[in-house]
C-alpha cells in the first residue's frame, strides 16, 4: 500500500474508524476559526497544515468536566457508584505536532506520585496523527523550547501534507502501525520552522534568580485573570474537584482550573497567598519553565502560542518571555556572565 | 478625517504631556504588535450534528468522491491566519518617554476601560485612558454605578471609523464615532457621520427561528463552552470583586462546563448585564471557542429600549432601569 | 391503562400576599390540583431569576412566580422591580429557546383564594397539554 494518501482515501480511513464505532477527533471549522472535535462525520474534518485550532488535543484524554463518581446519601450512609467508563477507542488525527508533543510531558506528571487512572485510561486507548507544519505565524515558538514542525513526540503517526491534496504518512509508534499497516513515506525536505524567540537557556538563568522583581508588575498589568491560556494550552493541567447534587445525593466531578483565576489559591481561611495578577502571572511562568523542568526534566510548554492568540489582551507566555529575554540581556550587558 | 498615523502621533504628545506634567500617573492604551483574541468575523456553520457544510471548501484536487470530501485547502491558495488577529495589546504607560509604544489603528479592538476597576491598575494612580466612542459608553455606566470618580480620570477619546477588516457587526449604525464626554479628543469630527444602512443583524436571522431551533443553536454553541470566563474578565461591568459563580457556600452556579452549567453560566452573566452592557462586543472577542455571547447581550439590550426607552451609556442623566421602577411598567404577561 | 402524565409546577410566592392566598384556598376547603410545590420567599422582589432556571433544571415541567398586585407589596416596592425583572428576563428566556409558556406570573393577593384555585388549575392542565420540559430534563440527566 502507496505511503502516498490522497485525501479522499483519508476521508474513507476516517469514515471506517467512524462506522467501527471508534470515536474520532479532528479539527472542525467553526465560523472562521478551527477547533478540534469529535467528528459526528469524516467530511467535518479540516486538514490545514498551515493553521492551527484555538484549542488543544488535552480534552481528548483530560476532559474539560469528568465525572469521577456517584454517591446517594440515605439517612447516615453513603452509596458509591461507579461511572461507566469509556471503552471506545480513541484516533485523534490532524493533531498539529505541538498538540501531540504535550502528551509525553503530561504523562510525567499524570504518573508521578499517584498514577491518574482516568487520564491512562483514556492514553491508552488513544492514537494520535499529527499533520506536519507547512507554516507558522510570530505567535509560534515551538523551536525556542526544543520542539518543531515535524516534531514525532507524542505522535503514532505523522501525516505530511504534500501540497496537492496528497499526504505522505509516516508510522512512528506501534499503534500507528496499527492503523497505517507498514506504509512509510519519505518525509518532504524539513522545514526550519519558527526563528528562535527568545534564548531558553538565558531565560531560565534569569528566572532563576529573579523570582522578586518589578519585572512581574510592568509585564502583567494586562492580564484580566480569566482561562483562556490556560484551557487552550495543550500542556496546562490543572483542575478542581467539586461535588455536584444535593442533600440526597450527587456526583463528584473533575474540572479544569486556571492558576490565573483570582481564587484559585483562596484558602478556607479567607487567606490568598496569590492575591494579585504579578503573583499568579510570575507563578505560571515558574510553573511552567522553571518548576517543572526541575522535577520532570521537562518544560511544561510547547510552543504551540495558544495562549497569545487566544488571549483577550494578547499576553500569551511567550510576550512575557520575549520581555524577560530583553531584560536579562540588558543585565547581562552590564554585568556579563562568567562562562 | 485624520489619519490614523497623524492620531497616533498626537496620541503619544497627548500622553507625554499627561506624564510630564504630572497630571496623571499612568495611561492605558493600545500598543505594540502582537496577536489577540480576534472577532469572529463569519458566522457559526449550523450545530455539530450537521456534518456538511453549505459550500465546499475551493477546489481540492482528488478530494471529491468516496466518503466524501475533505476539507483541504492546497498550498497555493492565500490561507486564513492561524488564528489571532495581529493587533496592538493594552499597554500602560507610566513613563513619558514610553509614549512612542501608542497605536491607533482600526485593530484597536480591546475596550481598555476594564481595567479601570482592577486593584493592580488602581494601585499606579491617577489614570488616563483611551477610549473608541463605544468604550466611552462603559464609563457613563461604571460612573453611575459608583465604581469610577469620573472627575479624577482623564478619557482621551479617539474618533473611530470602525474595527476590523472587514468591519465589525457592532460598527455599522455607530452614533458615537466621536466620543462625547472625553477630556480632550484626537481626530477630526467632520466626515465621520454614522452609518446609516441599518445591518440585517445576526440577532433577527436568530429570532427569525423557532423555539426549538434557537434551543438546538445556543445547545451547541454552549457545547464548545470551557468555562474559561474570558467573557466575564474581559467585560468592564463585570466588576464583582467575588462573582456569584465563584461563590461555594452555597454554590450558586454550577462551575462544570457540562451543558446544564453552561446554560446556568451564560443565562447568569446575560442577565446579570441586562439593561447595563454597551454593546462593545468584547465577550464575543474574547470567547476562546468563538460563541456569539453578545447576540444575548444585544437581544436584552434591544428588550430594554423597547420597553424602557433606556440605552445604556448614551446618557449620563438617565436613570438605569434596574433599581427603578414605574407605574407604567407593563404587565400584560401577568396574570 | 398508562399512568397520566403528572406535571411537576414549582410556585414561588411571597409570604404576604400569594402565600396566605393559598393558605386561604385551603381553608375554604377549595380543591386544586396535587401537583405544585410552593415555595415561600419574603417577597417577589426576592425571587432570583436563577430559581427559575433551578427548578428547570430540577425537574419542574413549569415554574409560576406570584406576589402582591402593584401597590400592595409588603416591602412597598419590591413587586414594582420583580415586575421590571421579570419583563426582561422573559426576552432572554425566549432568546434562548427556553419555553416562555412554562414560566408563568400571577398576582394572587391574601384575599383571593379563588383566584389561587383557578391559577393553578389553569397551568397544571396547560401543562399536562405540553408534556414534560424535556429539554431541560435531558440537560440534568447528562449532568447526573
Amino acid at each position: 500500500m502507496s505511503a502516498i494518501i490522497p485525501v479522499a482515501e483519508l476521508g474513507e480511513l476516517v469514515a471506517g474508524w467512524i462506522g467501527a464505532g471508534k470515536l474520532v477527533a479532528a479539527p472542525v471549522a467553526v465560523g472562521d476559526r478551527l477547533l478540534y472535535q469529535q467528528l459526528a462525520s469524516a467530511d467535518q474534518a479540516v486538514f490545514d497544515a498551515r493553521r492551527r485550532p484555538a484549542n488543544s488535543i488535552k480534552e481528548f484524554l483530560f476532559p474539560r468536566h469528568e465525572p469521577l463518581f456517584r454517591y446517594r446519601i440515605e439517612g447516615r450512609g453513603i452509596e458509591l457508584s461507579e461511572v461507566a467508563p469509556e471503552e471506545r477507542e480513541q484516533i485523534v488525527i490532524g493533531a498539529k505536532p505541538c498538540d501531540a508533543a504535550a502528551l509525553p510531558i503530561l504523562d510525567l506528571v499524570f504518573n508521578w506520585d499517584f498514577e491518574d487512572g482516568f487520564y491512562t485510561a483514556r492514553r491508552a486507548r488513544t492514537t494520535v496523527i499529527s499533520l506536519a507544519c507547512a507554516a507558522e505565524d510570530e505567535a509560534c515558538f515551538c523551536t525556542s523550547v526544543g520542539l518543531g514542525p515535524e516534531d514525532e513526540a507524542g505522535s503514532d503517526a505523522m501525516l505530511f501534507d504534500l501540497g496537492d491534496g496528497r499526504f505522505a504518512v509516516r508510522a512512528v509508534t506501534e499503534k500507528g502501525k496499527a492503523l497505517f499497516g507498514e506504509r512509510q513515506a519519505e518525509p518532504p525536505a524539513p522545514r526550519p520552522g519558527p526563528e528562535p524567540k527568545f534564548d531558553a537557556a538565558r531565560v531560565g538563568r534569569y528566572l532563576a534568580s529573579h523570582f522578586e522583581s518589578p519585572l512581574w508588575k510592568e509585564l502583567t498589568l494586562a492580564c484580566l485573570g480569566c482561562g483562556a491560556c490556560a484551557y487552550t494550552c495543550p500542556t496546562c493541567h490543572c483542575f478542581d474537584m467539586v461535588d455536584e447534587g444535593n442533600a440526597a445525593g450527587g456526583v463528584r466531578v473533575k474540572n479544569w482550573d486556571s492558576c490565573q483565576f483570582p481564587l484559585f489559591t483562596l484558602h478556607a481561611s479567607g487567606h490568598n497567598p496569590r492575591s494579585v495578577q504579578p503573583q499568579r502571572q510570575r507563578q505560571r511562568l515558574f510553573h511552567k519553565f522553571v518548576t517543572y523542568p526541575q522535577k520532570f526534566n521537562a518544560v511544561l510548554c510547547t510552543g504551540c502560542g495558544n495562549c497569545e492568540r487566544n488571549c483577550p489582551a494578547g499576553l500569551g507566555v511567550l510576550a512575557v518571555l520575549k520581555a524577560i529575554d530583553g531584560e536579562a540581556m540588558n543585565q547581562d550587558a552590564k554585568e556579563p556572565v562568567q562562562a | 478625517m485624520t489619519e490614523p498615523g497623524a492620531m497616533t502621533q498626537r496620541l503619544r504628545e497627548t500622553c507625554r504631556r499627561l506624564l510630564e506634567e504630572g497630571k496623571v500617573q499612568v495611561v492605558i492604551g493600545w500598543g505594540g504588535a502582537g496577536r489577540l483574541a480576534s472577532p469572529t468575523q463569519a458566522e457559526s456553520p449550523a450545530p455539530l450534528s450537521f456534518p456538511t457544510q453549505a459550500e465546499p471548501p475551493a477546489p481540492l484536487s482528488g478530494a471529491a468522491g468516496g466518503a466524501g470530501r475533505l476539507a483541504c485547502p492546497t498550498q497555493a491558495e492565500p490561507h486564513a491566519p492561524l488564528s489571532g488577529t495581529p493587533a496592538p495589546r493594552p499597554v500602560f504607560i507610566t513613563r513619558a518617554e514610553d509614549a512612542e509604544k501608542l497605536e491607533w489603528n482600526d485593530r484597536c479592538f480591546a475596550n481598555l476601560t476594564v481595567y479601570l476597576t482592577r486593584k493592580e491598575v488602581k494601585a499606579l494612580g491617577k489614570a488616563a485612558v483611551v477610549v473608541k466612542g463605544c468604550d466611552e459608553r462603559s464609563l457613563v455606566v461604571l460612573e453611575k454605578e459608583s465604581q469610577i470618580e469620573r472627575g479624577s480620570l482623564h478619557a482621551i477619546g479617539m474618533v473611530c471609523e470602525g474595527v476590523g477588516t472587514p468591519r465589525e457587526a457592532k460598527c455599522a449604525g455607530c452614533e458615537v464615532r466621536v466620543p462625547r464626554f472625553a477630556d480632550e479628543t484626537i481626530g477630526e469630527a467632520e466626515g465621520a457621520a454614522a452609518s446609516a444602512t441599518a445591518v440585517a443583524s445576526r440577532l433577527d436571522g436568530l429570532m427569525a427561528k423557532s423555539p426549538a431551533e434557537r434551543w438546538a443553536f445556543w445547545t451547541a454553541e454552549f457545547a464548545r463552552c470551557v468555562k474559561c470566563y474570558a467573557c466575564r474578565q474581559v467585560c468592564p461591568l463585570c466588576y464583582c470583586e467575588r462573582c456569584i459563580a465563584d461563590k461555594n457556600r452555597p454554590v450558586a452556579i454550577e462551575t462544570s462546563a457540562s451543558a446544564r452549567g453552561n446554560f446556568a453560566w451564560h443565562i447568569t452573566r446575560a442577565f446579570h448585564l441586562a439593561a447595563r452592557c454597551i454593546g462593545c462586543g468584547e465577550c464575543s472577542r474574547a470567547c476562546p471557542a468563538g460563541i456569539p455571547l453578545g447576540l444575548l447581550n444585544q437581544s436584552l439590550a434591544q428588550a430594554t429600549e423597547e420597553d424602557f426607552g433606556y440605552r445604556p451609556g448614551m446618557d449620563p442623566k438617565a436613570e438605569p432601569v434596574f433599581g427603578n421602577w414605574s407605574p407604567a411598567d407593563k404587565e400584560d404577561f401577568i396574570r | 391503562m398508562t399512568a397520566q402524565f403528572e406535571p411537576k409546577i414549582v410556585a414561588y410566592v411571597c409570604n404576604w400576599c400569594t402565600y396566605l392566598g393559598a393558605d386561604l384556598a385551603g381553608t375554604n376547603r377549595l380543591e386544586y390540583p396535587p401537583n405544585v410545590r410552593i415555595l415561600r420567599l419574603p417577597c417577589t422582589g426576592r425571587i432570583d431569576f436563577n430559581l427559575i432556571v433551578k427548578a428547570f433544571e430540577m425537574g419542574a415541567d413549569a415554574v409560576l412566580v406570584s406576589g402582591c398586585h402593584p401597590g400592595d407589596c409588603h416591602y412597598t416596592a419590591g413587586n414594582y422591580h420583580a415586575r421590571r425583572r421579570w419583563m426582561l428576563f422573559r426576552r432572554l428566556l425566549d432568546t434562548l429557546g427556553i419555553e416562555t409558556e412554562r414560566v408563568h406570573f400571577a398576582w394572587i393577593s391574601a384575599a383571593e383564594g379563588k383566584k389561587w384555585q383557578q391559577v393553578i388549575g389553569e397551568i397544571t392542565e396547560k401543562t399536562r397539554q405540553m408534556g414534560p420540559y424535556a429539554a431541560y430534563q435531558e440537560l440534568s440527566e447528562a449532568a447526573k
